[in-house]
């Protein structure tokens, strides 16, 4: 119990990067849910190809990988590019928090892509007639009348990319970012007592994952507000 | 009646439709005065929906020229939206917005594209519910209105964006007979009002009432464009005396 004790304020800040973290993946695996599923159901083949290539890709290669080799990709480029300025460069890389977060979101993203597809697909196109008949902008038309229809319908789905990428966040200890993973690794090396360190981390993030959940059925309530009472 | 009031508002000339290999319209030639009133009627199939979906380019028309209020329909965006904003259209299936309740229906365009202050464009909306009988609905959303209502909150739509023209695509086609005559009788109000309307419809009794000419279309042609009394009493092709013979 006294190691838990000594070991509570690192686990405490491990976990607010690890919300961090999740909710700075969120908002980009968001935009490159929403940015692949547009380009997926453009009439551009070029933007099919591009977005068909993204979802290849970035679905069929471990996660685990993904992060490794855009880190360390990414760090080799860099240093390289440092290296014709300045020879006397060591190492340059991107914050592992950055990295990793965009890695997640790439990976999270091409899920989301599918799914946000779908989804619109089945928006009532009379209702997206009916938009652009007002003089709403293709913009407008999309952010207040696309999103908000296909939303309900990729929401269930949704639900599920929100816990992969709140669980792959444990990933990341492996570039070296100091969340409770990496913590409890730490931990386990001093006290010698795996499982309970390893322990707490469960715990932790089963509680961030009940959150997520519940969140998410309050989300799919709200947004069938307005089937409720139908006629 | 002053001298604009006769020029076209509407004009499509020669206009050719295509889906693929099949002509959805065939030259057609038409001119709507402002405060006229046109009935379109005709078989389905026969590219009455096409013709006037071309006329807000919801559709894109291969060859001939549309011009609405001095502008042509181009691929030009500016130009388009700016038509857009001058027409309204009114669809067999509402198409009301499920997310957003009956007011807020009204209100997103004038936010979006009128530019319009949030209590400003409450109060508009609600003068146009009002109009339409059915300011009690209004924070409601679509699907809890019966079919007549949502097509009144969506000629409500239409009219409070003020535009110069108004299309309605069968706009009782999807409704239960108990609910046609209110949807008709807001239509013959607007009428009354001197609106600019085009409308399909199977209605002959509303035809007869409100319209001043009639326009009767067949595999993608105008087939007859007559003022009304004499569209009913006296029509010319065989083709719009067996029409007209089946719908009486």
């Amino acid at each position: 119990m006294s190691d838990l004790i000594a070991w509570s304020d690192d686990y405490f800040w491990g976990a607010m990067v690890v919300l961090k973290i999740f909710a700075v993946s969120l908002v980009m695996a968001v935009a490159f849910g929403l940015i692949g599923a547009t380009a997926k159901l453009s009439k551009s083949s070029i933007a099919n190809k591009i977005a068909s290539a993204y979802t290849i890709v970035f679905r069929g290669v471990p996660e685990l990988l993904v992060i490794l080799i855009f880190y360390y990709g990414s760090a080799i480029t860099l240093t390289s590019i440092g290296r014709v300025f300045y020879p006397q460069t060591q190492f340059i890389d991107i914050a592992p928090f950055w990295a990793g977060a965009f890695a997640i979101a790439l990976i999270v993203g091409s899920y989301a892509t599918e799914t946000f597809r779908g989804a619109f697909l089945g928006v009532d196109p009379g209702i997206v007639e009916a938009a652009r008949a007002l003089g709403l902008s293709n913009l407008h038309t999309f952010f207040y009348v696309r999103v908000p229809q296909m939303w309900r319908l990729a929401l269930p789905s949704f639900g599920n990319h929100m816990l992969s990428l709140m669980k792959d966040t444990a990933l990341i200890s492996i570039i070296g970012l100091e969340e409770i993973v990496y913590v409890a690794e730490m931990a386990t090396a001093v006290t010698l007592k795996p499982f309970t360190m390893y322990m707490i981390v469960a715990l932790i993030y089963l509680s961030i994952t009940t959150v997520i959940t519940l969140v998410m059925m309050a989300l799919e309530k709200h947004s069938n507000r307005h089937l409720e009472g139908a006629l | 009646m002053n001298e604009s009031d006769q020029k076209p508002i509407i004009i499509l000339e020669d206009v050719c439709k295509f889906f693929g290999d099949f002509q959805a319209l065939r030259n057609i030639n038409l001119q709507v005065k402002k405060g006229e009133r046109v009935v379109v009627c005709g078989p389905s199939g026969s590219g009455k929906s096409t013709m006037i979906r071309c006329i807000n380019r919801l559709e894109e028309h291969d060859s001939g020229k549309i011009f609405v209020d001095g502008r042509e329909l181009t691929s030009a965006v500016k130009d388009i939206d700016a038509v857009r904003r001058e027409v309204g259209m009114v669809f067999q299936s509402f198409n009301l917005f499920p997310h957003l309740t009956a007011i807020n229906n009204l209100m997103l365009a004038l936010k979006l594209v009128r530019k319009t202050k949030k209590s400003e464009a409450r109060e508009i909306a609600m003068r146009f519910l009002e109009r339409v009988h059915i300011p009690e609905q209004a924070d409601k959303y679509p699907s809890q209105l019966s079919g007549g209502q949502q097509q009144r909150v969506a000629i409500a739509r239409a009219l409070c964006m003020n535009p110069e023209v108004m299309l309605f695509d069968e706009p009782t086609s999807a409704l239960d007979p108990e609910m046609i005559s209110e949807v008709l009788d807001v239509m013959t109000d607007l009428a009354n009002e001197g609106m600019t309307m085009i409308v399909i419809t199977h209605e002959m009794g509303f035809a007869r009432n409100v319209a001043d000419n009639i326009v009767f279309m067949d595999c993608g042609q105008i087939v007859e464009m007559k003022p009304t009394d004499e569209f009913f009493e006296n029509p010319e092709s065989e083709r719009t005396k067996l029409f007209l013979e089946q719908i009486l």
